[in-house]
């Protein structure tokens, strides 16, 4: 947190607006801050990378307030240059491309002391743009990472070109240099380090991300029966960021960019399932247990496959530490991968979940919540509470939210009927959730109130008629769950040799 | 927040418990100006905490309406040009217990080169120009460019930085190795033959290899993620990555801590110990210093003493000036005999002064063996005869029960002794109170001295021989009378021709003697045994002529416990 905060500080507080102006499309140069048009209707964009195709010129666009995910190449005409673009001040060169969000993030939404004026303003908005359809369609066709055929002269960042292997390239492009000598700039280094200390030992969540890896660089990936669209930079070997269509093996996660070798490899690999020991089974998914140590190159690939769907994901080191849950569902040509999280050996900070991930071709399926719940099922057979690790993506937030409240809401109407008590530590304990996690859940659904000199829970009554309509609900189509009776697992004891992560 | 009424709140202890209500059960005007306005944490990362499809979502999720907002990401597609059944042809089934697996990718997917299409290309030109026999196949290709790819890995991990090549002829040898490791199961021809015509490809394939190993900057030709090298722009490459991890510092507890206090002290009271120690046998050295210097005066005195004796002519015994010696020596061997040992190299021991011989204090390890004999012998017989208390009147009810221990040779067996001459009468009844007890005369003729065997309910060691015809009679249950035989010539059907046949060719030696069956209960041979004993030597000589089952075909009820083999038959 601290680093963010650092992060903010200085846009905040700097006074000076930036240098507004007219752009056109040979000027508007990458850190610039255009009005770019974005489902319709103009938005601010920072300008990231610029790259030539035989349509013209595009630009990668990061859109003010919107996930990374949601970044685009976005071709001139998109883009508003009848209004003013905010320059990069030219004094700091690497600031604006460090801080592109925040001076914008000033605009629309203000500390947290006042956090109800800009939430109203949000609702207005959210409720006139929630109709607009997202035209994925169009977008996942105009994402290619690179260029066609002539378009060598590519701008982004360092997409291709290691900075040092050739510096005269370098020079060429400035912008490529900013963004190299931004990555080495000496606050943000500062942080990096005490980052890399903390992660050293464990962990697998970053909260800074590398200027480079800001920019998507797989455009296609093709994952069984399905294409997924990355959203976010994965550190796959770089040639493949020059091909359409990246190939995955579905079963052993190896990687091809050649469709020959990727032909070839599935010829041979008899792999039908995760390459480890199954320790769930019900009739619609199988969990397996498998140890970055000993399946060093499968979770490593594994890693590599979701780092293109979690944005805060670290790669910097290496799987031993960890443990991999995997979900799959089952058909008669093997168990197909569903999603997964990772679980530290040995946290120190108490987490129960490094990273979870559901892909994309099964999200919004409930199959989230399976995951979560096998995770806090896990815990329960440990004997202990457990919570993920953070920074959390916003999509891991309102899975865990949506799992916590339902949980808490059931035995917080169970216990309203016997009319007993309930400390925030015995919730906890009965969901294997940190008392910290209970008790946020709590406050954000304002359910923790005083009175009459009391602290006290009060269930709100749109929760309460949620609640019911859902277990309306599940009489018809029941929900899927984890049933613990068939969860055949030991909490894995790791001798101290092992501990040691060194090879 | 009621601007009214500050109310000053206590802490919300986790551990106190709260009343839970439902929103109706309170004042709902009252509700809304008690909720509290926390800053919620909510672990996203505070940069994006604001981002505007999340907190739609919140709002959504957390407000009274019943609308479901969804943060959009782009979506996976159906992919359209797929032959999936094509590239996923394996078919699963689904074992019935849980899967345990722990092949690694490596080991599950086979030669780890995948020919590229570039590959292709190259193959497919030069398998054109050979006959049917002749051509390379798509995994013997891919074996070769496996062995280059392996050997310049190894022989020049540096290529890609100094350029080096690996010379063909080290590639062949490499490969001709390689395969001449392999099995050629499909291939009918010789193995040197197959190893020679691989061989040969990898002469054609090598340029195409050079090539493309040129064409990757004599980079590994398949892709490969950047590991770390240990540069300077390492640490900035966000393609670099899977560092390693550092050793993990372990994390400081009490029990810890107390664990290390105590090996510190353990560590402290080891050194003193030693300390001591030398500085013992430091003051010992001293102290054997100032005995010799005594013995040296001592010496130097009685050799005054005797001049002046000398001297003075005075003719006495010099052991009375000489006490010292005698009690000194005395006390020596009984507090170390093994001292005495040391002047062993002495020629003559010097001789006792109540003159006993020396060696008549020392013990003798034949005694020290004895003695542990004759203890462990009396362990032994003691707690023999504690079984036999514990087992005496033993009777177990249970079905197929746990049998007593059998005791002496015969258990309760008699031999059928000479003064039926081999009749088959069972002998005249005993009282009830013998059953499965040794007669008395059995137990005092081969007292304990006899090895026992302690058998419970293993099954009994195959009894060699029972060169004599025994008997006994026990009650069993409901008061049905048994008499077991044993020693018995097995009675032989003459029509079980299975078991004959079993036999047939189980003969070790040719010179064995023929053996005769004959069933005992025939009357015929009854009859005719009635006049003639059987010769003497025709028992001992059964083993091999007895039925199958390894029992005599006796009246024992299943599952009894078969006796131990006798011992030697007593007279």
């Amino acid at each position: 947190m601290t680093s963010s905060a650092q992060k903010e500080e200085p846009t905040v507080g700097s006074p000076a607006p930036r240098q507004r102006g007219r752009a056109t499309i040979d000027t508007l140069s990458i850190g610039c801050l255009a009005m770019v048009e974005k489902d319709g209707r103009p938005r601010r964009a920072e300008i990231l990378s610029i790259k030539e195709t035989k349509s013209g010129r595009q630009f990668y666009c990061n859109f003010d307030n919107f996930n990374k995910r949601l970044d685009e190449w976005v071709p001139a005409p998109r883009i508003h240059f009848d209004q003013d673009v905010e320059w990069p001040s030219p004094e700091k060169p690497k600031e604006p491309s460090k801080k592109t969000i925040p001076p914008v993030a000033k605009k629309t939404t203000v500390t947290k002391k006042t956090p109800k004026r800009p939430a109203v303003t949000r609702e207005d908005s959210i409720i006139s743009e929630g109709e607009t359809p997202h035209p994925w369609t169009e977008f996942t066709e105009s994402q290619k990472a690179t260029p066609d055929a002539e378009g060598d002269i590519t701008l982004a960042l360092d997409l291709d070109a290691t900075p040092d292997a050739d510096d005269d390239a370098m020079d060429v492009d400035e912008a490529t240099s900013e963004a190299v000598a931004a990555k080495s700039q000496a606050p943000e280094q500062f942080n990096n380090e005490e980052e890399k200390k903390r992660l050293r030992h464990g962990g697998s969540m970053t909260q800074n991300q590398a200027e480079i890896s800001r920019i998507r660089n797989i455009s296609k990936v093709q994952f069984g029966k399905y294409d997924l669209f990355p959203w976010y930079f994965s550190p796959y070997p770089e040639v493949f960021t020059q091909e359409d269509l990246m190939y995955i093996c579905e079963f052993c996660l190896n990687y091809y960019g050649d469709v020959k070798s990727f032909t070839r490899h599935r010829q041979k690999c008899t792999l039908l399932h995760p390459p480890g020991n199954e320790i769930y089974r019900d009739d619609y998914v199988s969990f397996f247990e498998i140890d970055g140590r000993r399946q060093r190159t499968w979770c490593r690939n594994l890693c590599l496959l979701s780092k293109m769907f979690l944005d805060h994901k670290t790669l910097y080191y290496d799987v031993d530490p960890f443990l991999f849950y995997v979900m799959t569902s089952r058909d008669q040509n093997g168990h197909h991968l569903v999603g997964y999280f990772s679980k530290e050996k040995e946290s120190a900070d108490g987490y129960n979940v490094a990273c979870i991930l559901t892909l994309p071709q099964y999200q919004r399926k409930g199959y989230g919540r399976l995951l979560i719940q096998f995770s806090y099922e896990l815990s329960k057979i440990e004997g202990k509470l457990g919570s993920p690790e953070k920074p959390l993506s916003d999509l891991g937030l309102l899975s865990y939210r949506q799992y916590w409240t339902e949980n808490m809401i059931e035995i917080l109407l169970d216990i309203n009927e016997t009319e007993e008590k309930c400390s925030i530590d015995a919730l906890a304990g009965r969901l294997a959730m940190t008392s910290g996690d209970v008790e946020s859940t709590l406050q954000a659904l304002k359910m923790q109130v005083y009175l009459k000199a009391e602290h006290k829970i009060v269930i709100p009554t749109h929760l309460i008629r949620r609640h019911e309509a859902l277990r309306e609900k599940q009489k018809t189509k029941p929900k899927r769950t984890i049933n613990p009776e068939l969860i055949m697992w030991k909490p894995p004891v790791f001798p101290a040799s092992s501990r040691t992560w060194a090879w | 927040m009621a601007p009214s009424r500050v109310v000053r709140q206590r802490k919300l202890n986790k551990g106190t418990p709260q009343v839970v209500l439902r929103e109706d059960q309170i004042e709902s005007t009252e509700y809304a100006s008690l909720q509290n306005q926390y800053h919620v944490e909510t672990g996203v990362e505070r940069s994006e905490e604001n981002e505007y499809h999340l907190q739609a979502a919140l709002k959504a999720s957390s407000g009274a309406k019943d609308e479901v907002k969804e943060i959009p990401a782009p979506p996976a597609q159906e992919s359209s040009n797929i032959k999936y059944d094509a590239l996923y042809a394996r078919q699963f089934h689904d074992p019935y217990t849980y899967i345990r697996f722990s092949n690694t990718v490596e080991e599950a997917s086979g030669c780890s080169y995948d020919m590229t299409t570039e590959d292709d290309d190259f193959l497919k030109a030069y398998n054109q120009k050979r006959s049917a026999a002749a051509k390379c196949s798509e995994d013997d290709f891919e074996k070769i460019m496996d062995v280059f790819e392996q050997t310049a890995q190894s022989q020049a991990p540096y290529a890609s930085v100094d350029n080096t090549l690996v010379p063909f002829e080290r590639m062949e040898s490499e490969v001709s190795k390689f395969f001449r490791r392999r099995e050629f199961p499909s291939d009918p021809l010789p193995r040197e033959v197959t190893v020679e015509k691989l061989v040969a490809f990898a002469k054609d394939i090598y340029d195409h290899w050079k090539d493309r190993r040129q064409a990757s900057c004599n980079n590994p030709i398949q892709p490969s993620l950047k590991l770390e090298i240990h540069q300077e722009n390492d640490d900035g490459d966000p393609y670099v990555c899977f560092r390693r991890r550092e050793v993990r510092p372990t994390r400081k507890t009490r029990a810890r801590d107390v664990q290390s206090t105590d090996k510190l002290k353990k560590l402290r009271r080891e050194i003193e110990q030693g300390f001591n120690l030398v500085n013992l046998s430091f003051s010992r050295e001293l102290t054997k210093r100032d005995m010799l210097k005594q013995g040296r005066e001592i010496f130097e005195s009685r050799a005054k003493f005797k001049l002046i004796k000398v001297k003075l002519g005075i003719k006495s015994e010099d052991e009375e000036y000489l006490i010292n010696q005698k009690p000194q020596r005395r006390k020596q061997p009984s507090d170390f005999p093994q001292m005495q040992r040391t002047p062993g190299t002495q020629i003559r021991l010097p001789g006792r002064s109540d003159g006993r011989p020396l060696e008549a204090d020392l013990v003798l390890l034949s005694d020290l063996h004895a003695k542990k004999e004759h203890n462990l012998q009396r362990d032994i017989e003691e707690k023999t005869r504690q079984h036999l208390k514990w087992n005496a009147n033993h009777i177990d009810l249970t079905r197929e029960p746990l049998s007593p221990v059998v005791y002496g040779p015969d258990a309760g067996f008699r031999p059928a002794t000479a003064q039926y001459q081999y009749l088959m009468t069972p002998p005249s009844s005993v009282t009830s109170e013998c059953f499965d007890q040794p007669s008395p005369s059995n137990a005092n003729a081969n007292e304990i001295l006899e090895p026992r065997t302690f058998r419970y309910s293993t099954p009994p060691e195959e009894d060699e021989q029972r060169s004599q015809p025994a008997y006994r009679r026990r009650i069993g249950r409901g008061g049905r009378l048994w008499i077991d035989r044993r020693g018995m010539s097995g009675i032989k059907s003459t029509d079980d021709g299975v078991s004959f046949d079993r036999w047939k060719y189980d003969q070790d030696d040719d010179d064995e003697q023929p053996v005769y069956e004959m069933d005992p209960y025939d009357t015929k041979a009854l009859r005719f045994r009635a006049t003639i004993p059987f010769p003497q030597h025709l028992y001992p000589q059964r083993p091999q002529h007895r039925p199958a089952a390894g029992s005599p075909p006796s009246a024992r009820p299943a599952g009894q416990q078969q006796p131990p083999p006798p011992a030697v038959a007593p007279t």
